[in-house]
């Protein structure tokens, strides 16, 4: 005879769960009865939210699924940023909660929620346990929806009573899932259709985004790609999917993608899209998104199809097949050569002039931090103006090197999912950059990364403002600063120290010198490759903005550059 | 006004998840019908929406995990409904069902 408990931790160790980040509570507290003896690695954040952004670091770093463990009420609804998070992001997350006992339910009793309808909308698929025995196939079934398809989260809500029960277990169960009628009508034979779009296009690029790494397609994107020649940008989650040197590669694309990827994005007459949702922040105005071209839409989720721009012609499926399908009936035609419209794209006349302005030295800084990285590093960034300004200077070509909340901008995303990175690769440099706002939503984590001695090289970008919030509101509100000075700021260092984490401070004068000094240089490289967690607080100017800059409404053409 | 038919298997929070896709675009439900049908369930909405709606619902239906099959009827009007039937609360299929024996034993 078995505890509820104990079969939910049997069941996460045969769905491979070697690990899972959490913080009790009374209704979890069976759960964790059970967990020194049950073979998983527990984590102890200092916050549910840290919990939950830990697993997503675990999960988008490793592949795997993330699992985070909360208590019931206000344990539970702490999950629900990262839920939500998870959800935006396609991020394979299991999140079990604890529930009061099953005849409480609907009573209004102490911590209960309804985190089964809170969660509802931002879920793949979730259960409200009723019994013992149903747990089993409910750990698979859940596993299943989090890794199948495009990823997501998923949220078992398990009372007490069920965690405490016993039951003769007869062992793990496999989930076999219902088929499906194939509703969506997808184009399967679409290689003729989009090889004669592509004879007749003149000016075709291709957009890349985080779907092609979820697939593990990386390598056959490269392949096509380095067979048609076309100019090629990501979004902010496809960084590192095309190697920055190819010469076809522009960068990022976007609200503040470079110059020469939104200029050849809105000139384009064929826009081929690979496992890229055509977010807002990547199209601009929708309704003169990409004005002049024909959509080509690989995805594997057909509801992403049509949301923001319908498309020309959907490609419905796993880009692991869909794309080798492509190339290799790419290998029996001939197509145009586009090389006059590959030199207009790419003309060293259309990409940035070097970073000027106030911003310079910070930019400069994260340059010089990115060069002393080791290739297989990985960079987790918060939300807001540094996170701009370390995707548009991200040059790595590993695949799973840049790591931000991108769909939800979470600020407080980057210390715990650091936590979880570092934990799903402990031979790896973990850079994570944050700002002052961002850094201080879950700076309780510092006691995570004490305690586990995580070797995290973390970075505060402080110009003591919300920086972002601020250049809105300096560039579209008058610069009616509402509510965004964070100029009383604690001392970042102290903090660190407090926490028993060495902390250092390195002000903005020691990056106006080209190249740097060789004490600064040196004190970069110390701080990259101690073996013991570090802070570095950068001085950033108050008033640095990102740039370029296309505006809420506006059109990846109608872009804002600094003044000089 | 238009017709919209899907048919799911009636596991937890399905219908409210089907539902939420109008909701969440404030899309307001002004019929809901869902029984039983052979061995799932079906629901029938109708909806005031946009042509562009209709394919973006459909296809946020159809990624739902247990949702089977979608389909969007014919436009039609509401008053070719009976109002009987348009005046009938929605009742889940449990409560039909508890309903009906309870009026059975009644009767017995």
């Amino acid at each position: 005879m078995l505890r509820g408990a104990e079969i939910v931790l049997s069941c996460l160790r045969a769905e491979g769960v070697e690990l899972a980040f959490g913080y009790p509570g009374g209704a979890i507290m069976p759960l964790y009865d059970a967990l020194p003896d049950s073979g998983i690695r527990h984590v102890l954040t200092r916050h549910e939210q840290g919990a939950v952004f830990a697993a997503e670091g675990y999960a988008r770093a490793s592949g795997k699924v993330g699992v985070a463990i909360a208590t019931s009420g206000p344990g539970a609804t702490n999950l629900v940023t990262g839920i939500a998070d998870a959800k935006m992001d396609s991020v394979p997350l299991v999140c079990i909660t604890g529930q009061v006992r099953s005849g409480l339910i609907g009573t209004d009793a102490f911590q209960e929620t309804d985190v089964f309808g809170l969660t509802l909308s931002l879920t793949k698929w979730s259960r409200l346990v009723r019994s013992i025995e149903e747990l089993p196939s409910v750990i698979a079934e859940a596993f299943h929806w989090a890794r199948s398809g495009r990823p997501g989260p998923v949220v078992i809500d398990i009372p007490t009573d069920v965690l405490k029960a016993k039951t003769e277990f007869a062992g793990p169960v496999k989930f076999q899932p219902h088929t499906k009628s194939a509703g969506i009508h997808g184009v399967t034979t679409f290689t003729e259709t989009l090889v004669a779009l592509l004879e007749n296009a003149r000016r075709p690029v291709a957009l890349v985004g985080a779907g092609v790494k979820l697939s593990g397609a990386v390598a056959d994107l490269r392949l096509l790609l380095d067979h048609l020649q076309v100019p090629a940008f990501a979004t902010v989650h496809g960084l590192g999917a095309v190697p920055p040197d190819a010469p076809y590669y522009l960068g990022m694309v976007g609200m503040h993608g470079t110059r020469a990827a939104n200029l050849a994005l809105h000139e384009t007459d064929l826009l081929l899209v690979f496992g890229a949702r055509l977010d807002d922040r990547v199209t601009g105005d929708p309704s003169r998104f990409a004005p002049h071209a024909r959509i080509v839409h690989f995805e594997i989720d057909p509801a992403q199809l049509d949301r923001v721009r319908a498309c020309d012609l959907p490609v419905i499926g796993d880009l692991a097949e869909t794309i080798p399908a492509f190339q290799a009936v790419l290998r029996r035609v001939t197509l145009p050569g586009w090389s006059s419209w590959r030199n207009t794209a790419c003309t060293p006349e259309r990409a940035e002039s070097d970073p000027r302005g106030l911003a310079s030295p910070t930019i400069r800084f994260l340059d010089e931090l990115f060069r002393h990285l080791p290739d297989d590093s990985v960079i987790v960034a918060d939300v807001g103006q540094h996170q701009m300004w370390a995707a548009q200077r991200y040059r790595s070509s590993a695949p799973r090197g840049f790591i931000t909340s991108g769909g939800l901008g979470a600020m407080g995303f980057a210390l715990p999912a650091a936590i979880g990175i570092q934990l799903a690769k402990p031979e790896t440099t973990v850079l994570c950059i944050s700002g002052d706002g961002g850094f201080q939503i879950n700076i309780q984590e510092l006691a995570t990364v004490r305690r586990l001695r995580l070797p995290i090289k973390m970075v505060v970008v402080d110009n003591k403002y919300l920086g972002m919030v601020r250049q809105w509101q300096e560039l579209f509100y008058a610069r009616n600063y509402s509510e965004t000075d964070l100029s009383d700021n604690p001392d970042f260092v102290e903090v660190a120290r407090a926490y028993r984490i060495y902390g250092d401070r390195l002000n903005e004068d020691a990056m106006r010198e080209f190249p740097v000094s060789s004490e600064t240089s040196q004190m970069l490289q110390r701080f990259l490759s101690s073996p013991e967690p570090e802070l570095l607080a950068f001085d950033c100017h108050p008033e640095a903005n990102v740039y370029p800059m296309v505006p809420a409404g506006g059109t990846l053409s109608e872009m804002i550059f600094e003044q000089e | 006004m238009q017709a919209f038919h899907i048919e799911y298997r009636n596991t937890q929070g399905t219908l409210m998840r089907i539902l939420n896709a109008a909701s969440r675009r404030g899309i307001e439900l002004p019929y809901v019908q869902a029984t039983p049908a052979d061995h799932a369930h079906a629901v029938t909405l109708l909806l005031e929406v946009s042509p562009r709606q209709i394919g973006q619902l459909c296809r946020d239906w159809h990624a739902i995990v247990d949702v089977t099959k979608v389909r969007a009827g014919i436009p039609f009007t509401v008053a070719a409904h009976a109002p009987e039937q348009s005046a009938t609360p929605h009742l889940p299929a449990s409560v039909r069902v508890a309903l009906n024996a309870a009026a059975r034993t009644a009767t017995a």
